[in-house]
């Protein structure tokens, strides 16, 4: 899809990034953040769906389904997306580099959307040893988010 | 009764034990376990009575 122009960078990130670090957890879809180039469709993620639509990959409601997973395409939508996606590392999925958001930007993202599940999602990374108590409070800082980050660590670390 | 602390311990380590496998297995771990999930899912909503079924 890079290649093609569809999208110009990506990263896996939410719960199936989040496994990397963590034991597997049960999740219903794949999220992928994108940057798109500037098409000028006010809808900005058609393009992307009809590039996939037209190799056989259906639309399944907002997502794609890839194989046996529902793919949800995300365009960054704040400068924290934005820099997670442009810092992420590439993994290797079976000998294929995959780019995913890493670890403290995971936590942060969660952070800042601050349901439980995304709380759960911190607590599991920094109990995997993948992010310190203190790389997420700086880039929570860095972000805004540092009231968020002190709040929860009184209700969820500090005990 | 006993032993469930020792049992919990026993459960907690089993998982902190499969973080350590590689990704793409965890990945198709979540992926059975997604199937499993949306299995169930499926059946309960078949063994819902209808709305049709109670006239």
């Amino acid at each position: 899809m890079r290649d093609a122009g569809v999208i110009s960078n990506y990263a896996l990130f939410g719960a199936t990034a989040q496994i990397r670090y963590t034991e597997p957890l049960a999740t219903l879809d794949a999220d992928v953040l994108v940057t798109l180039p500037d098409s000028g469709h006010l809808d900005i993620l058609r393009p992307l769906y009809e590039f996939c639509e037209a190799r056989g990959y259906p639309i399944e409601g907002e997502a794609i389904r890839v194989g046996a997973w529902p793919v949800q395409f995300i365009p960054v939508f704040n400068t924290l997306t934005g820099e997670a996606l442009e810092q992420a590392e590439t993994a290797d999925f079976d000998g294929v580099p995959f780019r995913v958001v890493g670890a403290a930007h995971l936590a942060v993202i969660a952070l800042s959307v601050g349901r439980g599940k995304d709380y759960a999602r911190i607590l599991a990374l920094l109990d995997s040893g993948a992010v310190t108590r203190e790389e997420i409070a700086a880039l929570a800082s860095r972000h805004g988010l540092a009231e968020a980050w002190i709040r929860f660590e009184r209700r969820f670390v500090d005990e | 009764m006993n032993d469930l602390p020792e049992m919990l311990n026993r459960q907690a380590a089993w998982q902190r034990s499969r973080r350590l496998l590689p990704w793409p297995v965890k990945i198709r771990m979540a992926e059975m376990a997604r199937e499993t999930i949306m299995q169930l899912r499926n059946d309960a909503a078949r063994s819902k009575p209808r709305k049709d079924d109670a006239r």
